[in-house]
């Protein structure tokens, strides 16, 4: 049990990939859709932080390719089992007529070791409960 | 800030919900470190209380919350009750987190439309860039 895990995710959204693309890039709009609070600085090696639900997610951006695809690292404050920059999320955005899918991979999370679920993925679940009600 | 977020203080506790019970279980450092124990093989109620301060019985009850939210195997041999992680569990728990995508991304459709909407209707900055 030590496959790291893909998680995966798609949207398709009644935009342009032009216009989609901010949203991952600029703090006042990534707020909007998740988390309180965002300091982003969109270069390589740049600054990914985001709080959500006291959730210090903190990690950096790899590749930045507006407007088709971004990559950034993503871990959380003080987690030694799911430590800043330890998984990696790869967001691709694609053309489709006049909208845009929008698909989400998120890589190396510690599926397969039970001490990075427990104590790593406990604080983001309890950000996961609260928005599944 | 954000219209599409629900209340973060309200909803209690679905009773019922399994990955909650799993969420419950896992809450407490004791219980994490007893699934730790056991993660290598079965292990006896009495083997995993030695690794602890804390009294035999309460012990067992961590036990009997682990047992009940299925993160725990349990079976007798004679007068032991050994003790199993149940690799199963974790399940519900992996479900979740995968929610976690799906519904940030659908609440990135919604402002990003209405966003779109906006702009249609009142176009108050030139946003396209060259």
């Amino acid at each position: 049990m030590t496959v790291a895990e893909v998680l995966t995710a798609t949207v398709r959204i009644a935009a342009s990939p032009a216009d989609v693309f901010p949203y991952f890039i600029d703090p006042a709009l990534m707020v909007q859709w998740i988390g309180e609070w965002a300091d982003l600085r969109p270069e390589p090696g740049g600054r990914f932080a985001l709080d959500f639900s006291k959730t210090p997610v903190r990690g950096e951006y790899v590749e930045i390719e507006p407007p088709r695809r971004v990559v950034f690292t993503w871990g959380v404050a003080g987690k030694d089992s799911l430590p800043p920059g330890s998984t990696t999320v790869e967001i691709v955005l694609t053309a489709d007529g006049s909208d845009t899918v929008v698909e989400l991979f998120h890589h190396d999370l510690p599926a397969g070791e039970l001490d990075s679920h427990l104590k790593g993925w406990t604080a983001m679940l309890d950000r996961l409960v609260r928005l599944r009600t | 800030m954000s219209a599409a977020r629900g209340g973060a203080a309200a909803g209690a506790p679905d009773e019922g919900d399994p990955a909650d019970a799993v969420l419950r279980a896992l809450a407490d450092p004791h219980r994490r470190q007893i699934l730790r124990l056991v993660r290598g093989g079965e292990l006896a109620a009495g083997e995993i209380a030695s690794h602890f301060d804390a009294t035999q019985q309460a012990v067992s009850h961590h036990l009997q919350v682990l047992a009940k939210a299925g993160l725990l195997s349990e079976r007798r041999d004679g007068a032991r009750r050994l003790y199993a992680l149940d690799p199963q569990a974790l399940d519900p728990v992996r479900e979740m987190l995968s929610e976690l995508w799906p519904s940030a991304l659908e609440r990135l459709k919604y402002v990003v439309e209405q966003d779109q909407k906006k702009k249609t209707t009142a176009p108050k900055r030139a946003g396209r860039k060259p």
